[in-house]
């Protein structure tokens, strides 16, 4: 069984009141999304995630094409006892508490009285709201209504999970405590599928990730399988290096910049394994104080697609 | 929703509650046809347009017409101006008894002061009855407009229309409703116009049952009216003592005091002076040359309905 | 089932809080004791003006609380995106709308009992106030119980009012435009017995066919005002009540029925 799948899936929207012309927001997306995965659908801006998301929840309806969630027809009534959906910048009714907005939506799903209760207060603790809980919604920031919005998507302690832009609207703290709900989430065995137009947000998560551009799948398997995600080489930042070192350095084809007073900022080949430079530096008496990969960000390859994409075209 | 429970809904429930909607407009329309509005009123005259315009407020734009047209009378009443012609009166009364035609106070009111003669108001009585016809066929059951047009033919001394117009009120289903038995006062009024039109006794019943009246003015104009009705009889009572001290010493009594000295004031209500005084305690006056009494020019009373204030 | 009546308690609870609701309380019950005021300017029937401005504004109120709450009900839903986490829920799309629509009517019913309490303690006052005399004359008491027949008319007129606020914004989503042709709906239902004698002012029978349809297919709001009766203590016959808001019930299913099949194949985008 697939938690997620859908074939052909299309939509066309008409744009324009007259004389309406179709754009095409997704064209024949077909995926699959197995139980257990932690799956980042990523894409530049207006690539068509959002437009796949609403399909899955049927909010939209498709032009052609089918999906399927946990074996049934996206909209069937039953199955959405076992999901939960976070729509992009989430809103919600001005004049209720979160702890109010909870307690319908658990009432929805069919809980009632003290296990109502208890499941909203869990949660609320799980996204991190304390007191201001019981506040209504129309004096929450940004972040804390994408908390709210969180918490509304695990109420029913869904199967399969949807996030759309999971991470916007937070800050860093607010981004690793996402991230620790969704790894939480894939320990109980939940299936997780959240779009995002941030690589870094789907590197440290995602087990597998597919990409959208110009509303079609261009690439879709782990992310260490993506040519274009290859190392590039390396970069350093060491201390206490001494003109040996330097020397040694540039001999292997790195460059050092100058950062500060014995400390400098070295690019490595991608000949190079990081083992053997870190060794290097060692060797010669410096001190490693960071090591990052050199490679293509997500942008770059978006655009890199983007232009393949219409270059096939003019062919 | 299902493709097929959607075409289902809309292809059958959509059309049999269409057909529900229309089939009951019609029999309600054929079982309560009083409630639809007369069709000649149609854009014919104002009122007619201002109903529209009203738009189902119509009981609130009487109102205001109401009082624009109390207002409207108010302040002619009282302006220095010499115009009393009233002539947005009708029109502002009108207006109100169309959009609301069970406003009663605004035909007793019409009936009222369109009949009164200047400076109280326009003297048309020719309106003031058309104002009350209205009312009739609006509650053709209420006593209280037949007796409001009769009431204005006897302040124009036409006893005999009145006394046609009490009768038909005394016939109203209304004037013999248990507990107001208007016609057990209505029908011995009719009588004693016809018989005696011009004599107190029937002003006085009339005013006499205007003291009920719901309206604090009417309350207190009836009051006025039936202390000036005193004030009549009591002038014709004194003018027959005078006239008897006329026939014994050849002259008329030059004053008050000879009159009393002579001991011809008995049982009349005088002052600490002994000069005989109206409901409202002001002298009447004696005329020492031709020995007729009137009524004091300073008396609330004055002027009496008989006389000319000129 | 259930959720209907959980959707109903939720927007009968957001709504319920709305601030503009309060306000628009506030300001017709100010109105009615205004009312005593314009009462002293008149001379007799004050307390018949009392009643008259009592109900109207209870009926005006009304009519701004369903279109303005009524038009949030879907639009601003949409307009917002909070509808989307809700559509994710096991919830049916026809439950959303038949909910939505019954929380809303709920409310309305709330504030048109309140501003009816309010009424009533007004006129109970000014009953105090006027002599026996002209309690008398009057042709019905000051808190005459009557008034509540025209009450419940005003809310079968006020719940229609809504059931066409939320048609419109099932399927325009701008909340401005379905503010609009719902009042214009609702003159236009003023206008009824106009539009059945169309025929009669205009040289083309087509024209008046025209007009004659419209007048049986548009809701005629003028059938509810009993408002001229119940001051005047006239009869009604409940024949005539019954019938009315049957009509008022049907015309509802209709417009809800029409609105769950536009809402229903709907997209949000």
């Amino acid at each position: 069984m697939h938690a997620i799948r859908t074939e052909g899936l299309t939509k066309h929207y008409s744009v324009g009141f007259w004389r309406s012309r179709p754009y095409v927001a997704l064209d024949h997306l077909s995926l699959e999304v197995a139980q257990g995965e932690i799956f980042g659908f990523l894409g530049p801006n207006g690539a068509g995630k959002t437009t796949t998301l609403k399909l899955l929840m049927q909010l939209i309806f498709p032009t052609s094409g089918q999906a399927w969630i946990l074996d049934r027809p996206a909209g069937d009534v039953e199955m959405r006892r076992r999901i939960g959906y976070l729509p992009e910048n989430p809103s919600f009714y001005d004049n209720v508490s979160a702890e109010e907005l909870l307690a319908y939506f658990a009432a929805l799903f069919g809980y009632r009285g003290a296990e109502r209760a208890k499941r909203v207060a869990v949660l609320l603790d799980e996204v991190g709201l304390g007191a201001e809980r019981r506040l209504q919604l129309r004096k929450y920031s940004k972040g804390m209504i994408q908390r709210v919005g969180l918490a509304q998507a695990l109420i029913n302690d869904p199967d399969v999970v949807f996030l759309d832009e999971p991470m916007s609207g937070l800050d860093p703290i607010g981004r690793r405590e996402v991230r620790d709900i969704i790894l939480r989430l894939r320990d109980r065995g939940a299936t997780v599928f959240f779009s995002s137009h941030i690589l870094a947000d789907a590197e440290s998560i995602c087990s597998r990730v597919g990409i959208v551009a110009g509303g079609k799948l261009v690439a879709a398997g782990t992310l260490a399988d993506m040519v274009p995600f290859h190392i590039k080489g390396w970069d350093l930042i060491v201390s206490g290096v001494s003109a040996d070192t330097r020397a040694a350095l540039a001999a292997r084809g790195a460059t050092a910049t100058l950062i500060s007073e014995g400390r400098y900022h070295v690019v490595l080949p991608p000949e190079l394994s990081s083992a053997e430079a870190v060794a290097l530096v060692r060797a010669t008496g410096g001190e490693l104080v960071s090591i990052n990969p050199v490679r293509d960000t997500l942008e770059d390859f978006f655009l890199a697609q983007v232009q393949q994409s219409a270059r096939r075209t003019f062919d | 929703m299902k493709k097929a429970t959607a075409i289902v809904l809309g292809a059958v429930a959509l059309p049999v509650l269409a057909a529900g909607v229309v089939a009951l407009q019609i029999v309600r329309e054929r079982a309560f046809p009083g409630r639809e509005p007369a069709q000649q009123a149609l854009y014919v005259s104002s009122p007619a347009v201002l109903t529209r315009l009203a738009l189902g407020f119509d009981d609130v734009v009487a109102d205001l017409y109401w009082i624009r047209a109390i207002q409207y009378y108010g302040s002619t009443r009282l302006s220095p101006s010499a115009d009393k012609s009233y002539a947005l009166l009708y029109p502002l009364l009108d207006l109100t008894t169309s959009l609301d035609p069970n406003f009663n106070i605004a035909y007793e009111f019409g009936s009222f002061f369109l009949s009164e003669k200047p400076p109280g108001g326009p003297g048309r009585s020719d309106l003031a009855i058309r104002l009350l016809e209205k009312g009739i066929t609006a509650r053709p059951d209420r006593f209280q407009y037949p007796y409001d047009v009769g009431f204005v033919h006897y302040r124009d001394g036409d006893y005999a229309a009145a006394a046609d117009w009490f009768e038909r009120a005394a016939a109203t289903s209304g004037a013999k409703k248990e507990g107001e038995r208007a016609d057990l006062w209505l029908k011995p009024l009719a009588a004693s116009t016809r018989a005696t039109g011009g004599d107190t006794r029937s002003a006085r019943l009339m005013y006499e049952q205007l003291l009920n009246a719901d309206a604090a003015w009417l309350r207190n104009d009836a009051q006025r009216r039936l202390k000036q009705l005193d004030a009549i009889d009591q002038i014709a009572e004194l003018q027959r003592r005078v006239g008897e001290y006329e026939r014994r010493f050849g002259d008329p009594p030059p004053s008050w005091r000879d009159l009393t000295q002579a001991d011809y004031l008995q049982g009349v209500q005088l002052d600490s002076e002994g000069r005989p005084v109206d409901p409202e305690g002001y002298v009447y006056v004696l005329n020492p040359w031709w020995g007729d009494v009137t009524i004091n020019p300073d008396s609330p009373l004055w002027p009496l309905p008989t006389e000319n204030p000129a | 089932m259930r959720a209907i009546g959980l959707v109903a308690l939720h927007v009968f609870r957001d709504s319920v809080r709305d601030k503009v609701l309060y306000s628009i309380v506030a300001f017709a019950v100010l109105l009615m004791a205004a009312s005593y005021l314009i009462g002293q300017l008149t001379a007799g029937e004050d307390l018949k003006i009392i009643k008259d401005l009592g109900l109207a504004a209870m009926s005006l109120m009304g009519l701004f609380i369903a279109v303005f709450i009524g038009i949030g009900l879907i639009a601003r839903e949409i307009d917002r995106r909070s509808i989307y986490a809700v559509l994710a829920k096991p919830v049916r799309r026809t439950e959303l709308i038949v909910g939505k629509y019954l929380g809303l009517v709920g409310t309305l019913f709330v504030n048109l009992a309140v501003m009816a309490v309010a009424y009533y303690v007004i006129l109970a006052y000014i009953g105090s106030t006027l002599s026996p005399a002209a309690l008398k004359a009057a042709p019905a008491p000051a808190a005459d119980p009557r008034l509540l027949l025209a009450v419940v008319m005003i809310g079968f007129e006020l719940a229609l009012v809504t059931a066409i606020a939320l048609f419109w914004s099932t399927f325009s989503s701008s909340a401005l435009l379905s503010a609009g042709l719902t009042v214009a709906m609702y003159v236009a239902g003023q206008f009824g017995a106009d539009l059945k004698n169309f025929e009669q002012v205009v040289e083309s029978p087509a024209a008046g066919m025209v007009g004659r349809g419209l007048y049986y297919l548009l809701p005629n709001f003028a059938a509810f005002d009993i408002k001229t009766e119940v001051v005047h203590a006239l009869p009604v016959q409940p024949g005539y009540l019954v019938l009315t808001a049957v009509y008022a019930l049907v015309y509802i299913a209709l417009l809800l029925v029409a609105s769950v099949v536009i809402f229903s194949r709907r997209d949000f985008k």
